[in-house]
């Protein structure tokens, strides 16, 4: 018998919806740039995927601060709080779950209830783009369009080759995540049940 | 549930607020000059431009009344309307000239009057900081244009201050940018009786120079002289120490690779000037010329990037495969 939480308070799904929005943008103008060359726009013209590019990063620093906000003065920030003890045994355990369990028709080793809405690997995950890969994708991003404020040059590099590879790099981590986070998302009680709950607020224990 | 609603309205008041300041046109006040504006606009033109702002001059002998007209030398001619729209449009002529010019014939003392530098009335000045005039003027000593002319060349050869106006803010950038600038070192290296100024024997012209260069017209068209004649410093938008010729960048690779430091103060240059002179939305969000495709790629992290992706849908893929095929024991359990 399911459960239903209500997990996505309507600035959450604000939050959420601004952020997947503003993020694929980013990524199909950040590829465009990344791979086009003067006589081949990859997906659009080279100038206008700039202008896109810095447009919705701009954004989308603002809706990060939003969130950043609601996560300090509201009781989502609690789902961000990482208890280290045991940590490794519950990654492992959800991993395997994901790769063997789950297939064996075992129970989910960390069902979403009232007090939890992610699993340890959801966790470190979210904690990890969205405290650690964002903002350093927004002190890199922002340097370029200041780069006055870029070291001339760090460890026998140009500072801005640096800041600039960084940013790809931490830009690559997002894709990768969007990827994971898009699939895993499927791996509700139904594929799609996810995808409402993030729409209706509600979510679904399985 | 108050709490919710609060971080709803600060959600949605912080992006509006933030949209709305981030949308104020950030372009300083434009000067409006001109010869109405200036006080000293009758007193240049009824004394030193009635001759020296004209392309023809007259001279009359006050004995016998005969007039003869004269062509005023380019060099000592001013374009009133050019000066005007200058950055110093509202001197008075005798704010930099010596009071010697007051008198006709000018006395020959005024042929050796000093020229003011730049450093002389904006150095150690607040107002200029920003432009570090100080520093311009370290490195400028230092620079073979001082160095090997015996002071033959001051500010004034290179920047007219007559007409002077920072160059990015007359052009629209880009192509225009580097023509106007290549264009003022040609006017003395592209021309050997100016040269003659400094050297009588060894007087040449610079372009043939450059024959080594593979595709010389693009790499004018696209590359200041001072890109590979000056000594990169990034600390002043404008490089000043221009080097002797031998000691020129002539590696390809000092341009032609992605970490190079002429790259960086380029972009770093281009960004600036962008901003200073569209402000923040127009000169760098919407419109930033100072990005070059594939300046900063890395083939390594672009291949490395894609592998990443693919692995990630790889093992997705797989793990659908599985999803599929173990479906009636998932079944079973929901």
């Amino acid at each position: 018998m399911s459960k239903n939480f209500y997990h996505y308070p309507v600035w959450v799904r604000l939050w959420h919806l601004a952020n997947a929005v503003l993020c694929l943008f980013l990524i199909v103008t950040g590829f465009s740039m990344l791979y086009s060359d003067p006589e081949n726009a990859l997906v659009v013209n080279f100038q206008r995927a700039v202008s896109i590019h810095n447009v919705c990063g701009v954004l989308l620093t603002i809706s990060y601060t939003a969130f950043l906000f609601g996560n300090i003065f509201t009781d989502n920030g609690r789902h961000y709080l990482i208890s280290l003890q045991g940590l490794v045994e519950r990654l492992w355990k959800q991993l395997r779950f994901y790769a063997f369990g789950y297939f064996r028709g075992e129970e989910a080793p960390f069902p979403v209830n009232g007090e939890r809405k992610f699993n340890p690997l959801q966790q470190i995950s979210y904690v990890g783009v969205m405290y650690f890969a964002l903002p350093m994708l927004f002190i890199t991003g922002w340097a370029l369009m200041f780069p006055e404020f870029i070291l001339k040059r760090f460890l026998g590099f140009s500072g801005i080759f640096l800041t600039d590879q960084f940013h790809v790099i931490l830009g690559f981590l997002v894709v990768v995540f969007l990827f994971i986070h898009l699939y895993v998302s499927t791996i509700g009680r139904s594929p799609l049940s996810n995808f409402r709950s993030i729409v209706t607020g509600w979510q679904e224990s399985h | 549930m108050i709490l919710k609603r609060i971080s709803l309205i600060v959600y949605v008041l912080f992006a509006g607020l933030s949209v709305a300041a981030f949308a104020q046109k950030q372009d300083s006040a434009k000067v409006t000059r001109g010869a109405e504006m200036s006080l000293y606009a009758e007193d240049n033109e009824n004394n030193c431009l009635v001759c020296h702002g004209k392309l023809v001059w007259s001279l009359t002998d006050t004995v016998s009344g005969t007039v003869r007209k004269q062509l005023m030398s380019e060099h000592n001619m001013v374009v009133p309307d050019l000066f005007y729209n200058s950055v110093h449009w509202s001197f008075s002529c005798l704010d930099c000239h010596s009071e010697g010019f007051k008198t006709f014939p000018h006395p020959l003392e005024t042929r050796f009057e000093t020229s003011w530098g730049c450093i002389d009335c904006h150095g150690y000045d607040p107002n200029y900081a920003q432009y570090r005039f100080e520093k311009i003027d370290a490195d400028f000593q230092k620079s073979v244009h001082y160095t090997a002319t015996d002071g033959l060349i001051t500010c004034w050869k290179c920047h007219d201050p007559h007409y002077y106006n920072p160059l990015a803010r007359q052009t629209t950038g880009g192509r225009e940018y580097i023509l106007r600038s290549n264009e003022m070192c040609l006017r003395c290296h592209g021309n050997s009786d100016v040269m003659r100024l400094i050297n009588d024997e060894n007087v040449s012209i610079v372009l043939p120079k450059h024959d080594w260069l593979p595709n010389v017209e693009r790499h004018m068209e696209a590359v200041r002289c001072i890109d590979c004649h000056t000594r990169m410093n990034d600390s002043v938008l404008i490089a000043h120490e221009v080097m002797p010729a031998d000691s020129a960048v002539m590696g390809c690779a000092d341009c032609h690779s992605q970490n190079s430091i002429l790259m960086g103060t380029l972009y770093k240059y281009a960004a600036k000037e962008s901003r200073d002179e569209k402000g923040f939305i127009n000169g760098v969000m919407l419109r930033n010329d100072s990005y070059v495709i594939g300046a900063n790629r890395s083939k390594f992290i672009s291949f490395t990037g894609l592998l990443l992706i693919g692995m990630t849908i790889a093992v997705a893929l797989v793990h659908t495969f599985f999803r599929i095929m173990i479906k009636p024991k998932r079944t079973a359990h929901e």
